[in-house]
């Protein structure tokens, strides 16, 4: 049996909502980027439970394609946490305000 | 004849062309001997054009030029003795004139730019009198306006001579508006602009039609040839070089308005309200050059307005309808002008760059007499004394006028003739001055020393000036030996011309205009004889006094400068600081601040918070994609 599309896409929109929610609330950056992550794995779950209802191929294929872009962006956006935190001595996003109007 | 045509044109302008092209390093002799040598190039191939020539009238194409729609410009020739006499004057005369210039510039670093403007001033001259094309006709009439302009502006280093030299070109381009105007019409009514067309079918025209072409061309003529309204320019014009002075503003440039309404004479004669404003027109400023010419002390100046004042006379014949007798002053006061101008020219150079006549004295006759015969014999013809050509010539003039009915032309007889006293007056009135008695200034050097040719090339003008008369003598003094009227005669077939009404007046006119003449000269002895002049200071204050009231050329420059350059002056103020500073300025300056305000406004939004930029972009995104699942369902 399978979880029906509405549960997949509840779940989804919770763990959005939550992800987006950690984005936005918290200051730490690694804490920023992991909300990030959180809410493109929302996003995976939707595609999966959207290719499993119209029994389709795609959007299988598109959440491998996030798979990899998401483990991309975890490596680029570390390796510029780590210089940031070299430059500014902080990992605190209001630290990074020399570009303020 | 297309050859000789095309000879008489082309030197000119090759030798304008190579002295702009190579001249500069050329030396000095090699340009002077290629300005003269074109120059009489061109006198040659015009002479043996007028000798051959058989008669009648010819339109020769030297060039196709350009087709468009109804108008037709070639480079097209009109040979006829009107133009071919012309021809031969223009060249004739410039010929001297550039000769004396090799002696007159013979100090002057640039000499290449001089000679080069002189070569094409010529080729424009001819242009206009041999065109039959108004359009090309108008290449040589815009030609000669730009030539003189920067002739006129020779010593530019000084401004107040640049400045004449443009407001020379800006008045005489007012009066080339009317010219453009006028050949607009043309090209509506008769869909030509040959000058040789236009005079076969000048009867089609309508009598208003012709009325307001032929003011039109009046309205240019007086540019060119500095009439009223537009005379101011030519007394200005003597800031340029002497030569240029003798060439531009006395024997060609200045004629060249009336040659034009020559050439169109039988568009004005349809119409006789044209001939009137033509004839009051020259009458008036034949009276206005003359008192203004009384006034002045620089001796170029007198020269000026008595060239304003003779161009003038040469007009009211035109008027009165009288070519031949027109084209006989032109002629005659071609040869004894341009001779006034250069014997000046010597004048000046003797004296050290003295202009002012009273400052000259009879020290001069004494020290250059050959100078002071050629100019007295000018002077003679000037003031209509007999037998030089003047008196000839303005006889004519007189005659002419006498003889055409009507009212208005007895009034302009008596304004013309009373013209003629004041003209010998102030004549004489040079003379005395600047050759005889004590100068107000004494001298404190020695006369220098000019070039013996300098002088001496003046002569073959000076005899045309003596005897030129004989060119047309009147009905009374034709005999088997005197030969009779030649120019009438040459005349005779060129359309307009018409025979003279003499008869019923007798010599009256040449009566008249001899004792003008010696009126004129026996007022001239009583206030300026060496014998009866008051002391130095005396002459001096009565000079810049009460025979100094018409020194500003009788107020005209200051009219306009109060009429037009002022309100102009006011304009231009207020368009500078009201609409320039304040519109344009204002609203280009206006847009820049209030973008800049609005820029200050949003600028606390980017406040450096990364959290508050990620709000704003998920809500940002929200709203969007709220906005396209609205638009989906």
């Amino acid at each position: 049996m399978t979880a029906p599309l509405e549960h997949v896409l509840a779940l989804a929109l919770v763990l959005f909502a939550m992800g987006a929610f950690c984005a936005l609330a918290r200051r730490n950056l690694i804490m920023i980027l992991l909300g990030v992550e959180i809410m493109l794995n929302a996003c995976s779950i939707a595609l999966v439970g959207a290719s499993l209802k119209w029994q389709s191929l795609d959007g299988q294929a598109f959440t491998l394609f996030l798979m990899a872009l998401t483990a991309a962006e975890a490596s680029v956006g570390l390796a510029l946490f780590v210089h940031a935190r070299k430059r500014a001595g902080t990992l605190d996003s209001g630290g990074f305000s020399s570009m303020k109007g | 004849m297309k050859t000789l045509a095309f000879l008489t044109l082309a030197p000119p302008l090759l030798g304008g062309l190579i002295l702009i092209a190579t001249g500069r390093s050329l030396p000095r002799r090699t340009c002077e001997v290629l300005a003269c040598g074109a120059i009489l190039a061109s006198f040659a191939a015009a002479l043996t054009a007028w000798i051959t020539f058989p008669g009648g009238r010819e339109v020769l194409t030297l060039a196709k030029w350009f087709s468009a729609g109804p108008v037709t410009a070639s480079v097209d020739v009109l040979i006829d003795p009107l133009s071919l006499i012309m021809a031969v004057m223009v060249t004739f005369v410039s010929s001297i004139i550039h000769v004396h210039s090799v002696w007159y510039m013979r100090g002057e670093e640039g000499y290449v730019r001089f000679f080069c403007y002189m070569n094409l001033f010529v080729f424009s001259m001819l242009t206009i009198v041999l065109a039959d094309n108004l359009l090309f006709l108008f290449l040589g009439w815009e030609g000669v306006g730009f030539c003189s302009f920067a002739l006129i502006g020779h010593w530019y280093q000084d401004s107040f001579r640049g400045h004449a030299g443009q407001k020379a070109f800006i008045l005489t381009r007012i009066g080339d508006v009317a010219f453009v105007a006028a050949m607009a019409i043309l090209v509506t009514n008769m869909g030509t602009l040959s000058i040789s067309t236009i005079d076969e079918r000048v009867i089609t025209l309508s009598a208003n039609g012709a009325l307001v072409l032929g003011l039109l061309f009046l309205f240019a003529a007086t540019g060119k040839s500095a009439q009223l309204p537009l005379l101011v320019w030519l007394p200005d014009a003597m800031a340029g070089p002497t030569p240029v002075s003798a060439l531009i503003h006395a024997a060609t440039m200045v004629t060249a308005g009336v040659y034009l309404l020559m050439r169109l004479f039988p568009l004005l004669a349809i119409s006789p309200d044209t001939m009137l404003a033509v004839a009051v027109v020259g009458g008036l400023t034949a009276f206005w050059g003359c008192l203004a010419a009384m006034s002045q002390r620089d001796i170029k100046r007198i020269l000026a307005w008595s060239t304003i004042s003779q161009v003038g006379y040469m007009l009211l014949a035109l008027g009165a309808g009288d070519i031949t007798g027109s084209m006989f002053h032109l002629l005659c006061h071609a040869f004894f002008k341009s001779l006034l101008f250069l014997a000046a020219g010597c004048v000046i150079q003797v004296l050290h760059e003295e202009q002012d006549v009273l400052g000259m004295g009879g020290f001069l006759r004494k020290a250059r007499p050959e100078i002071f015969w050629l100019f007295l014999i000018g002077a003679l013809d000037l003031a209509s004394i007999p037998p030089t050509a003047g008196f000839f010539s303005k006889g004519r003039v007189l005659e002419s006028v006498l003889a055409h009915p009507g009212l208005a032309y007895r009034l302009l007889f008596i304004l013309a003739a009373a013209g003629a006293v004041i003209t010998s007056f102030y004549t004489f009135r040079l003379m005395f001055l600047a050759f005889a008695g004590e100068p107000a200034k004494p001298f404190t050097h020695h006369a220098a020393v000019l070039p013996a040719g300098m002088a001496r090339v003046l002569w073959p003008l000076a005899v045309l000036a003596l005897i030129a008369g004989a060119l047309n003598l009147p009905a009374w003094a034709q005999s088997a030996w005197t030969g009779n009227g030649w120019l009438e005669h040459a005349l005779a077939t060129v359309p307009g011309v018409a025979p003279p009404e003499h008869g019923s007046h007798g010599n009256t006119a040449e009566l008249i205009d001899l004792g003008a003449g010696i009126f004129g000269f026996a007022l001239a002895w009583l206030l300026y004889a060496p014998s009866r002049r008051p002391g130095v200071q005396a002459l001096v204050s009565r000079e810049d006094g009460p025979l100094g009231m018409f020194r500003g050329g009788l107020g005209l420059d200051a009219l306009y400068r109060m009429v037009f350059a002022k309100p102009y002056q006011a304009l231009s103020g207020v368009l500078w600081k009201g609409v320039d500073w304040g519109m344009v300025d204002g609203a280009v300056m206006g847009a820049g601040s209030a973008f800049a305000w609005a820029s200050r406004m949003v600028r606390p939004l980017a406040n450096g918070k990364l959290t508050v930029y990620l709000t704003m972009l998920v809500a940002g995104l929200a709203v969007l994609a709220a906005v396209l699942a609205g638009g989906m369902r």
